[in-house]
């Protein structure tokens, strides 16, 4: 019989986030729910990576249930070369958040539980292959975010929640418009109205270039919100820093990839033509992105703005990547998507470390803490040169693979995304030398400072571990990734 | 036969007399009563209707009608008698709480 | 059994030494050393055989491995390719950095728990280094290049509590990280045009590719060398880099890693050869760089400062070696062209030693008299007669006198560079500063000298000898490799005349071939080797006579006027760190100071604004509630009657 593998990790999660929920009385029973309900995700994630063969195309593990036959939604679920790095992401991810938040004593229970919803949206929008259900597990996503940054929070948490919540729900919104168009339209070609995604997609090619490029459009600015991509990306930036810890790792690990992900499982499959006229503009909002981002993150006084403003700028590669419309380009930008995730995890990770020690993360108030925090120190470094794209860390060959695309696409206009390359190195060099080197800070109370706890450098130490493994063997996550780009290829190529 | 007109425009007339009373005056019994000319305006339709058309369906309502809006008119004057009691005063332009 | 299917383990013996050190050896204290030693040891007795059996059999060997796939056309692969040029890398890399290893054990002795942190450092250091020289491709080659640049980072800024080694650590990675750049989009180019990064291929497909996108690719490549090896204009990080220690220096600011330009330069020979105009440039930043680096050592105040300058000098000699021997290729001297790519080589493999020697030995020095400041050392010479008969050795053969090593090479890039002259009039004028800088070469070095171990003793020297601990010398692990060294400095150029000479085996195209006696005789019956002879020896003397035998006093000519100016322009290093600091801090800071105003008050006000114009539109909206019944009924009028009216007229109600 087959295992329903992708429901159950859906069902675990859910059940767990009630589970937790319901343990309020007791905080270490919550926390130790927590562990349990987010661990036998991952281990299924990991059993699927096993079980998931390469070289076929199409998608795997497929689950399809009709759900509301009158209005053509279904329960489909299914996972390709795409979405197997994406999903083992997220369960890696949500574990080892739970593990990083072992000291979160305020609302225990609620701060897991929501977690837990996270990975279920997160999980439910990778695997989805419906649109409604894509739909509803991207508006899913929301609320925990939502709660989790404007309880647990900083000290303008409210105005950012609020923010991150209008903004993103609203570009979310021109995505469902974008769907709705997409199902009246391919219906009137397939004669039955449908919202699975194969359906959609197998007529999608016959839709005029009109429609496909307003669609394109809606779709896109839904999507490109949520990467962030400029000019729509300043929620970003106020959600990062005033969220806990956690919130921040899914956040940028998680949520943002989603964007990525519509892009090339929604709006490039469905409408390759009207993807055509949009390129121009993707790939302009694409170096912008990524050269914005890059020198925003020089003038940060605050380390969580300048990761998240990193982030914009990796993201940025991404769409970069994508934008080339080549084998190369999405290859190395899924991966990149991939590579992002863990190794923003472990930035995130770092600022909250440096936040509970030194008590704040306003670096020129900081320094010298590597002779305090050695072990800290170490994981900082291993994060930040790999997110400068360092070889032997996951982020190299993306990046590089990305540019020598863009070059192959787009000749010397190179020239202005490649200098992203210095003023990322600057910034993290920089923001290194200020708050590890140097003498001791004198204002900030070192006396008490100590090194990682073991909740904090477990999970670094997983995260680290996989960047430089991956970094070294980048062929274990291409191979997943390479051939299942074939549909989308084909599609493209066609312009 | 009186011409249904007639009976029509007399109703209207009633209907819009109590509509402006409604809208314009100050004191809430006085609105009241106004409801109650337009409530009869109705029920004359309803019979002129009936009578016309010879089917005895419109009396039977009109005198429902008649019932229910006797009932009504109880239950709001024990409102505005709370009111008030409350208040002081009948007059509709004091009673605004419920605003922005 | 075939040595040199095995040559892979060369890098891979010192990187689980790196292992091994890194997550064991926080307790072991002096024991990292020794496993350091074994392990960089056994590398360089594996590089040595491999060595061996390349030169004596000239043999090419080339595998590869396919690391990640992207796409059908953009294979990146993982390989060995060992030639010759790969054997003489290897053997400097290999053989310099066991010494300094050793060396290291007693220099490091006293630091404590730091020791862990530098043997590990060291290890993973010679392990990418080896794995550079090793690369069968451009972008295996740029992989460990950057992995060699965070090395260097990690090592400068060793002393990291120190607020100068942390600026120099990060000055060294940001603009070593601009030449990286322009590598990249070298590398961009060739797969682009040439679908391949594999040197064997890319060679090959030379002949059919567009020209002018093949001389942009030697010119970014070139960049990244530029970077690297610490050439104008991206050389001021190098003197800076000092700040780590000596060792450090020696190994990796000397003798390896800013080789790692050069190399690329070689391997990229063919690239350059396609365009004049980008041999003539890799020439002549070669030949200014050695200039100026020259002009600045003459009045460097520091022991290490004085070496730093004549590294990157040294280095400008060795692009302009390769630059005129790409010259010359392009335009058909092809004998000539792969003389002076022999050259650049050559001096590289003598530069390594003698350099490496003088660090190791400024190492002791410094260890000797806890100061860095030549003004005040002087008299050490009867206190330190190993260190100082090895430093006077390696100061001759840097000098350019015959028979020492440095002469040989440094006579046939000059000799070359003439040559190339004849091509080109830009090379006649980098051949004169090159005869310049050799003045200038013998001059501060000797001044270096003289400085330290001649003349009177200073406070530094009294100091030492009398308060001080050392009786003795440097301990025995520290002045073993200074007297290897020095032999190596001394007679490495003696490697014209074993077999079929050095030139016999580096070489491009076709190997230039003489016996002991045709060598000698090229050499000494051309008059351009007697006027570069005359030049080291007139820096020797002026040397001499202004630091030793006071005749000239050094002050006196810089007090005043011109030579003052001049003096301080040299002592401000042209004011390039001024102006690195104007760029990244004025400009780069300072714009992105301005970009986040504007995100913050334009991008961000434009969100806050719409939302403050939709909150301003609410309360506008909202006062229609306001708590009057009759209101409410008389819109609800209105509004009935508006329906009626509008059905009435659509035709809806009739």
């Amino acid at each position: 019989m087959e295992i329903p593998i992708l429901s159950l990790m859906l069902l675990v999660s859910l059940v767990g986030a009630v589970v937790t929920f319901a343990l309020g009385k007791n905080p270490k029973m919550a926390k130790i729910s927590a562990l349990v309900f987010s661990a036998i995700p991952m281990l299924l994630s990991l059993f699927m990576l096993t079980q998931y063969v390469q070289t076929a195309g199409g998608y795997q593990f497929r689950e399809s249930f009709t759900w509301i036959d009158s209005l053509g939604i279904s329960y489909i679920l299914g996972v390709d070369g795409i979405s197997v790095p994406m999903v083992f992401l997220s369960t890696l991810l949500v574990f080892l958040a739970v593990i990083f938040s072992w000291d979160v004593d305020h609302r225990t229970n609620q701060f897991m539980a929501l977690l837990l919803v996270l990975e279920l949206g997160v999980l439910g929008v990778f695997m989805a292959l419906d649109y409604f259900l894509f739909y509803i597990f991207w508006e899913v996503v929301l609320i925990p975010m939502y709660f989790l940054i404007s309880v647990w929070g900083g000290p303008r948490r409210s105005y950012s929640a609020i923010k991150f919540f209008i903004y993103t729900h609203i570009a979310s919104l021109a995505m469902l418009l974008g769907i709705f168009a997409l199902y009246f339209e391919a219906a009137s070609f397939n004669g039955f109205y449908s919202f699975g995604m194969e359906d959609i997609n197998s007529v999608s090619p016959l839709f005029g270039l009109t429609f496909q490029i307003v669609v394109f459009g809606a779709l896109f600015f839904g999507f490109a919100v949520k990467m962030p991509t400029f000019p729509f990306h300043t929620w970003l930036p106020d959600a990062h820093v005033e969220a806990p810890t956690a919130g921040s790792v899914l956040l940028a690990g998680l949520l943002l990839k989603m964007g990525a992900y519509g892009i090339i499982r929604v709006a490039l499959p469905a409408l390759p033509d009207g993807a055509g006229e949009w390129q121009i503009v993707m790939v302009i909002l694409a170096i912008l992105s990524i050269v914005y981002g890059a020198i925003m993150c020089i003038a940060q006084k605050d380390l969580k703005k300048m990761v998240a403003y990193s982030s914009i700028s990796h993201m940025g590669l991404v769409l970069l990547g994508f934008a080339t419309f080549t084998e190369i380009g999405i290859a190395a930008g899924v991966f990149q998507m991939f590579a992002h995730g863990l190794i923003t995890a472990v930035l995130f990770m770092m600022c909250g470390v440096i936040q509970h020690k030194a008590g704040t993360r306003n670096i020129p108030r900081l320094g010298g803490l590597a002779a305090k925090m050695p072990i800290a120190a170490v994981f900082m470094m291993i994060g930040f040169m790999a997110s400068l794209g360092l070889p032997g860390m996951v982020g190299f060959v993306a990046e590089f693979s990305i540019m020598t695309a863009t070059f192959d696409a787009f000749g010397w206009l190179l020239l202005i995304p490649v200098t992203s390359i210095a003023f990322t190195a600057a910034y993290y060099i920089w923001a290194m030398q200020r708050t590890l080197f140097g003498p001791l800070t004198k204002e900030v109370d070192t006396e008490h400072l100590h090194d990682v706890y073991w909740f904090e450098a477990l999970p670094l130490a997983v995260l680290c571990g996989l960047i430089v493994l991956f970094g070294m063997f980048p062929a274990m996550v291409m191979d997943y990734i390479r051939p299942a780009l074939g549909t989308v290829l084909g599609l493209l190529g066609g312009i | 036969m009186i011409p249904l007109e007639f009976v029509l425009i007399i109703t209207s007339v009633l209907f819009v007399i109590g509509a402006a009373g409604v809208l314009l005056k100050k004191n809430a019994i006085q609105i009241l009563m106004c409801i109650e000319i337009m409530l009869n305006a109705a029920i004359i339709n309803l019979v002129a209707f009936s009578t016309y058309f010879g089917d005895g369906t419109g009396q039977g309502f009109a005198l429902f009608a008649i019932g229910i809006a006797a009932a009504e008119v109880t239950i709001a004057l024990a409102i505005l008698l709370n009111l008030n009691k409350l208040r002081k005063t009948v007059d509709v332009d004091d009673i605004n709480l419920l605003r922005w | 059994m075939d040595i040199l299917e095995y040559a892979w383990l060369i890098p891979v013996l010192p990187l689980l030494a790196f292992v091994f050190i890194a997550f064991l050896g926080k307790k072991l204290g002096d024991l990292n050393g020794y496993i350091a030693v074994g392990g960089v040891g056994a590398g360089m007795v594996l590089a040595l055989w491999t060595a061996y059996e390349l030169l004596t059999t000239g043999r090419i060997y080339s595998t590869s491995q396919t690391w990640v796939v992207l796409s059908n056309e953009y294979t990146l692969e993982m390989g060995v390719y060992l030639d010759n040029v790969a054997a003489m890398m290897l053997i400097v890399v290999s053989f310099i950095a066991f010494l300094v290893v050793v060396y290291s054990t007693a220099y490091i002795h006293d630091q404590g728990p730091r020791r862990h942190r530098y043997f590990t450092e060291i290890c993973l250091f010679v392990g990418v280094m080896l794995g550079l020289v090793l690369a069968n491709n451009f972008f295996q080659m740029f992989v460990f290049w950057e992995l060699v640049g965070v090395c260097s980072y990690l090592l400068i800024g060793f002393w990291y509590e120190r607020p100068a080694a942390a600026r120099a650590a990060k000055k060294a990675f940001l603009v070593t990280r601009v030449g990286d750049v322009m590598f990249m989009i070298g590398l961009f180019i060739l797969f682009t045009e040439l679908r391949t990064f594999n040197y064997v291929d890319v060679w090959a497909a030379l002949d059919t590719a567009d020209p002018t996108m093949m001389a942009f690719a030697a010119f970014f490549l070139f960049g990244g060398a530029i970077g690297k090896s610490a050439q104008f204009p991206l050389h001021d990080w190098l003197p800076d880099a000092m700040e780590g220690p000596t060792t450090v220096s020696a190994l990796i600011h000397a003798a390896t890693m800013v080789n790692a330009g050069v190399y690329l330069v070689a391997r990229s020979f063919p690239i350059i050869a396609t365009s004049a105009e980008v041999a003539l440039f890799v020439g002549a930043i070669g030949g200014i760089t050695a200039f100026i680096a020259a002009t600045m050592a003459l009045c460097a105040p520091k022991i290490k400062g004085v070496l730093a300058y004549s590294t990157v000098s040294q280095l400008g000699y060795m692009i302009l070696g390769l630059g005129a021997g790409a010259f010359l290729w392009h335009h058909g001297h092809h004998a000539a062209g792969s003389i002076a790519f022999g050259a650049g080589l050559f001096h590289l493999m003598n530069h390594a030693f003698f350099k490496g020697q003088l660090f190791l030995g400024a190492g002791a020095v410094i260890h000797y008299v806890h100061t860095e400041d030549l003004a005040k050392m002087g008299g050490l010479g009867k206190y330190m007669k190993v260190t100082m008969i090895t430093m006077l050795i390696s100061c001759i053969s840097i000098a350019g006198i015959p028979p020492l090593s440095g002469f040989w090479s440094k006579d046939e890039v000059l000799a070359m560079t003439f040559e190339a002259g004849d091509a080109g009039l830009t090379f006649m004028v980098l051949w004169v500063l090159g005869v310049l800088t050799a003045f200038m070469t013998a001059f501060y070095m000797f001044r270096m000298w003289f400085m330290v171990f001649g003349g009177k003793p200073n406070e530094g020297t009294v100091h030492a000898t009398e308060h001080g601990h050392h009786k003795h010398e440097a301990p025995i692990a520290m002045l073993i490799p200074l007297v290897i060294l020095a032999s190596l400095a001394f007679a490495s150029g003696f490697s014209l005349f074993i077999g079929d000479g050095f030139f016999g085996a580096i070489y491009y195209g076709d190997a230039h071939v003489l016996t002991i006696g045709e060598k000698l005789e090229e050499v000494f019956t051309s008059p351009l080797t007697y006027i570069s002879i005359v030049a080291a020896v007139a820096g020797i003397l002026l040397a001499y006579f202004s630091f030793y035998k006071s005749k000239i006093s050094a002050e006196k000519v810089v007090s005043k006027g011109f030579p003052k100016a001049m003096h301080q322009l040299l002592l401000d290093r042209y004011k390039f760190p001024q102006a690195y600091d104007k760029i990244g801090y004025v400009g780069v800071y300072g714009f992105s100071l301005l970009l986040d105003k504007f995100d913050r008050y334009v991008i961000d006000g434009i969100v806050n604004g719409i939302a403050a114009f939709l909150m301003a539109m609410g309360g506008v909206t909202r006062k229609l509630q306001n708590g009057f019944v009759q209101s409410y009924a008389t819109l609800l009028v209105i509004g009935v009657s508006v329906i009626v009216i509008l059905l009435y007229v659509v035709g809806v109600l009739r």
